[in-house]
């Protein structure tokens, strides 16, 4: 069993937005697997920790959710991106970019620097 | 704009039902079906599949929990929670919940009050455009009566010259007149203000227009400004007014406007008035005589000015003065000049009283919080248990912290609400406390600032009784249960608390009782002062047949037939039944405004001495008689021979006059003064310069007020003077319709004023000591009880705390006497500590109030010993119900329990 990572504060709700956008409407269960898959099973998503967060984005306006019958014939909600929400989602992509790059440029290993 | 929508949409989650949870149960079974559809797919059988799932989902009752949280405001909902439960937990404790209210209450009820009033009269700025930039100049000299000498007209001309941080400067005077009105004649309050004054003062007309530098000297018309007072109060915001004429001292007068509501200084006035209102102030005298001082002078700051640099000046500008004129400055008085910013003096008189009773009830309020705290330290202890519990089925340190709080501030709050519900009551008695000492009183007012004053006070209360009450600490929980106490008594700290705040509320209750004891005394000893006049049974009272000075001047039968008028009106109350002696003269125990330097007939000052100086009073020959002032040498006044005038301008020459004793021994010292002359030596028309001689000394009067040492006066003979002192051999206050009628009768248009016995007068120059001695003594008394129900409070505590201890001590031999021994050891320890502290504290406390004392000195031993005594008895009594408690503990019951 490989060891779990917690969800980082924030980077939760940038997982949903992608995933929403490259998959369409879905429900809690889907984007659920989505993001335990590719995370390759390190993250693990309990209740708890997305249905708030599900919340929270439908009260910012970034997803609309709506009752709908599923594939396999299940009552489900299903959370579809608004036009908010895909500006916010660029938005974040970008800022998220930018972190990383400057992260990843204090990190890298310099040389003639050190001695 | 995203977060905007987000808390709104949290708001109305707020408020959204139960039916949201529902769907979001709804969901989670969804998600869960799915799942577990997807684990048996993989091969699972249907339960394990299940199981799988729901430990995947981290707990469905948590998750719902966790949206709840996130769909609403979980802050608010738990405060509320607690709110709910800590109404619950005050409304089963019903006795400790009144107590502590109604202590509070009364903390914060008499603090609030007493800062309303201090806000109003002492820190609020003032109205005036500009206040901070107003200085108030104040000339005074040595001696008593000397402390406001106010200015002549040279001196403000050499000010302006002088001290060129002045920006401008305008003179005012307090004045009186009287009024024409509908209900007849009235006396009002006016100022003669120079035209430049309102521009100074920084003061706009809410109506027309204010006076302008047009409106000063000789040839211009009269015209008056209302004050927004007087206006309402007699016009009823009318504003017609303006441009209209009001006749005051038979003149007409124009009202040019009406000023925007301001406070005066020194005194509350009706109408403003340009100088040529007075004769007297474009008078030559007025005009060039240095010593001949009737303005008061209130400045401007220039830009940049500080008001040192000003002092600075007009020191330097008073050095060079005092040099040049002798003649007006005499050198042995020292005369100099104080720079105050005008809000300051407008709170001089009330300064001192106002922050006594601002620190007594802050004392007071100390102690209440100190109770409190006792009490629920006490029902900490007690609910101790209650709180491990609480701790061990789940809430954090931090919730029951939160849950204290939110207890403490319920209780302040109420207290709050019912101290406001006090402070309403109050401020009306203070306003009126107030109003003698300042004329701001009118701008005390309960309102937003005041009330936030109550607020932060109360929540201030509720943080402190929050830190000092005990949670449990983290990880000493589990202990305290495995320990299964039934009771965890307080820990020795606690007890350390405890037993500090006691002896602080004792102490502090000390320091109350002591001043309220002295200013008792002061109040008892001003009451005391000889007036000088035997006072039983004198009515006096000011009878003004309105005479002006042109009718004085140009039509002598006027002044023929007011004086017919005077003397019949004397004749039938002398002929009234128990009537003693009339006599008219200068209205006793009060001031007549006008004191002067005075010389004898050959004496010599010594080098440096300060002028003698004698107030101007007026008597007719029966005035001394009937105001009970002893003949202590020579004779009293008679008609043939001294020179008597029906007014002081048209006395025959060589005039007498009579003195005091004060002035006797300042000019004479000990040799015989009768048929010796005296004259002032500058500044009063028409007596100025010549000789008069002495025939009688009387004894001092009280005329400067209770509490001013004697001063000297010169009594000058006169027909009739306005203030008439009737003595009667039986109840004199009888007379007082019989003695109006006549007056009516005979002087229909007369102008009464004060009619008052002189036991009224003495007693109207006591009350005001008698309403702060009365306070101080409310507060000291309120601190007592609290402080001994605090006592009490902390022995009983402790000793329900010891009930074992003491079983075990009884059990083994100890006799009830010896632990009610014990008991009240304990108790007298705390006494003692806090009436040492206490004594200490009122020594110092005393030496701030001095001001306010007459009679006794800051360190009364009588009055210091009596409160400690007092103090002692009360402590003692608080102690002995607990010890009587103990002693009646039974071993056999409690070594069982």
């Amino acid at each position: 069993m490989s060891t779990k990572l917690d969800v980082k504060q924030g980077t939760l709700a940038l997982m949903i937005l992608k995933t929403i956008d490259v998959l369409g409407p879905l429900h809690g269960y889907g984007i659920a697997r989505r993001i335990e898959e590719t995370s390759r099973n390190r993250l693990a998503l309990n209740y708890g920790t997305l249905y708030p967060a599900l919340l929270k984005l439908e009260q910012e306006g970034c997803i609309e959710a709506e009752w709908r019958q599923s594939e396999n014939n299940r009552r489900a909600k299903y959370y579809a991106l608004t036009p908010t929400g895909r500006k916010q989602l660029a938005r974040e992509t970008r800022d998220w970019h930018e972190t990383a790059d400057l992260i990843a440029a204090f990190l890298a290993p310099r040389r003639g620097e050190a001695t | 704009m995203r977060h905007l929508r987000a808390v709104l949409a949290r708001v109305a989650g707020f408020f959204g039902g139960r039916r949201d949870d529902d769907d979001v149960r709804a969901e989670m079974e969804a998600h869960l079906d799915m799942e577990t559809a997807e684990y048996i797919r993989r091969g699972m059988t249907p339960d394990a599949a299940r199981r799988q799932a729901l430990l995947a989902s981290g707990g469905l009752p948590q998750a719902v929990e966790a949206v709840r949280d996130q769909r609403g405001l979980p802050w608010i909902e738990s405060i509320a929670a607690d709110l709910r439960y800590a109404w619950r937990a005050l409304s089963h404790s019903p006795a400790f919940t009144t107590v502590v209210v109604v202590t509070l209450a009364l903390g914060i009820g008499a603090n609030t009050a007493i800062f309303s009033v201090v806000r109003g009269v002492l820190l609020k700025p003032l109205p005036h455009r500009g206040g901070d930039r107003l200085v108030y100049l104040r000339q005074s000299a040595d001696g008593a009566g000397q402390e406001n000498l106010t200015f002549s007209v040279p001196e403000v001309r050499d000010l302006r010259e002088g001290a060129p941080s002045f920006a401008r400067i305008a003179q005012y005077s307090s004045w009186s007149a009287i009024q024409e009105t509908s209900d007849g004649p009235a006396r009002i309050s006016v100022g003669l203000v120079t035209g430049n004054y309102f521009e100074v003062m920084g003061l706009s007309p809410v109506l027309g227009r204010l006076t302008q530098p047009g409106d000063d000297g000789p040839d211009v018309p009269a015209v008056a400004v209302l004050t927004h007072d007087y206006w309402m109060r007699r016009y009823g915001g009318d504003s017609s007014i303006v441009g209209k004429p009001v006749t005051l001292d038979k003149k007409p007068v124009t009202v040019i406007g009406v000023l925007q509501p301001a406070p005066f200084f020194p005194d509350r006035v009706d109408m403003l008035l340009n100088m040529v209102n007075s004769e007297h102030h474009l008078g030559a005298s007025m005009q060039s005589d240095r010593s001949h001082r009737m303005t008061e002078v209130v400045a401007r700051l220039g830009p940049g000015a500080t008001v040192d640099q000003a002092r600075a000046e007009v020191d330097a500008l008073y050095s060079r003065l005092t040099n040049e004129f002798k003649e007006s400055y005499d050198p042995g008085a020292h005369y100099r000049v104080a720079v105050i910013p005008f809000k300051k003096v407008m709170g001089e008189r009330a300064q001192l009283t106002l922050w006594l009773l601002i620190a007594s009830a802050a004392f007071v309020l100390i102690i209440s919080a100190a109770n409190v705290a006792n009490l629920t330290l006490m029902r900490g202890v007690r609910r101790e248990h209650e709180l491990v519990v609480r701790a061990a089925l789940g809430a954090g340190v931090a919730r029951l912290r939160r849950l204290l709080l939110v207890e403490n501030l319920l209780l302040a709050l109420l207290g709050a609400l019912v101290g406001i519900v006090i402070a309403v009551g109050g401020v009306r008695l203070l306003t009126s406390l107030a109003a003698r000492y300042s004329t701001r009183a009118n701008e005390i007012r309960l309102d937003a600032v005041v009330f936030s004053f109550a607020l932060a006070v109360s929540v201030t209360v509720a943080l402190l009784l929050t830190v000092l009450a005990s949670v449990p600490r983290e990880g000493s929980f589990a202990s305290k249960i495995i320990a299964g106490a039934q009771r965890m008594s307080g820990s020795l700290s606690k007890h350390r608390l405890q037993r500090g705040l006691v002896v602080v509320q004792i102490a502090v209750s000390v320091v109350l009782l002591a001043g309220a004891g002295l200013l008792t005394r002061t109040m008892l000893r001003l009451a005391e002062v000889d007036t000088g006049l035997k006072t039983e049974e004198v009515l006096t009272m000011q009878v003004n047949l309105r005479i002006t000075r042109d009718e004085r001047r140009s039509n002598p039968a006027a002044v023929s037939a007011a004086n017919e008028r005077y003397n019949r009106i004397r004749q039938e109350i002398a002929s009234l039944p128990g009537v003693v002696d009339v006599g008219t003269g200068s209205a006793p125990l009060s001031y007549s405004g006008l004191t002067r330097d005075m010389k004898a007939e050959g004496g010599q000052l010594a080098v440096g001495e300060a002028i003698p100086r004698g107030e101007l009073r007026f008597a007719n020959p029966s005035y001394f008689r009937a105001a009970g002032i002893p003949i202590l040498k020579g004779r009293e006044f008679n008609t043939s021979g001294d020179g008597f005038g029906n007014v002081v301008s048209d006395r025959a020459a060589g005039t007498s006059v009579i003195i005091n004793q004060a002035l006797a021994d300042r000019l004479f010292r000990g040799t015989d003064p009768i048929g010796r002359r005296i004259a002032w030596t500058n500044g009063i028309e028409p007596v100025y310069g010549e000789w008069c001689t002495i025939v009688g000394v009387v004894g001092n009067t009280q005329d400067g007020g209770l509490d001013t040492q004697p001063r000297g006066a010169v009594f000058l003979p006169l027909e009739n003077s306005d203030a008439l002192v009737i003595r009667a051999d039986r109840n004199v206050s009888a007379l007082t319709a019989g003695v109006t009628r006549i007056v009516r009768n005979i002087a229909p248009t007369a102008l009464i004023e004060n009619v008052l016995t002189v036991a009224q007068i003495k007693d109207q120059s006591v009350s005001p000591r008698r309403l702060n001695a009365a306070l101080i003594s409310s507060f000291g008394i309120l601190a007592v009880i609290i402080a001994a129900v605090g006592i009490a409070g902390v022995l009983a505590f402790s000793v329900s705390a010891r009930t074992n201890e003491i079983g075990i001590r009884m059990s083994l031999g100890a006799d009830r006497g010896r632990v009610q021994r014990m008991i009240l050891r304990e108790g007298g320890v705390l006494l003692a500590s806090g009436l040492a502290l206490g004594v200490v504290g009122s020594v110092l406390f005393a030496r701030v109030i001095r001001g306010l004392l007459f009679g006794v000195e800051p360190y009364d031993p009588v009055t210091l010993l009596s409160v400690a005594v007092v103090m002692a008895a009360i402590g003692i009594v608080a102690c002995w119900l607990p010890a009587l408690r103990a002693a009646r503990i039974d071993p056999a019951v409690t070594m069982k329990g």
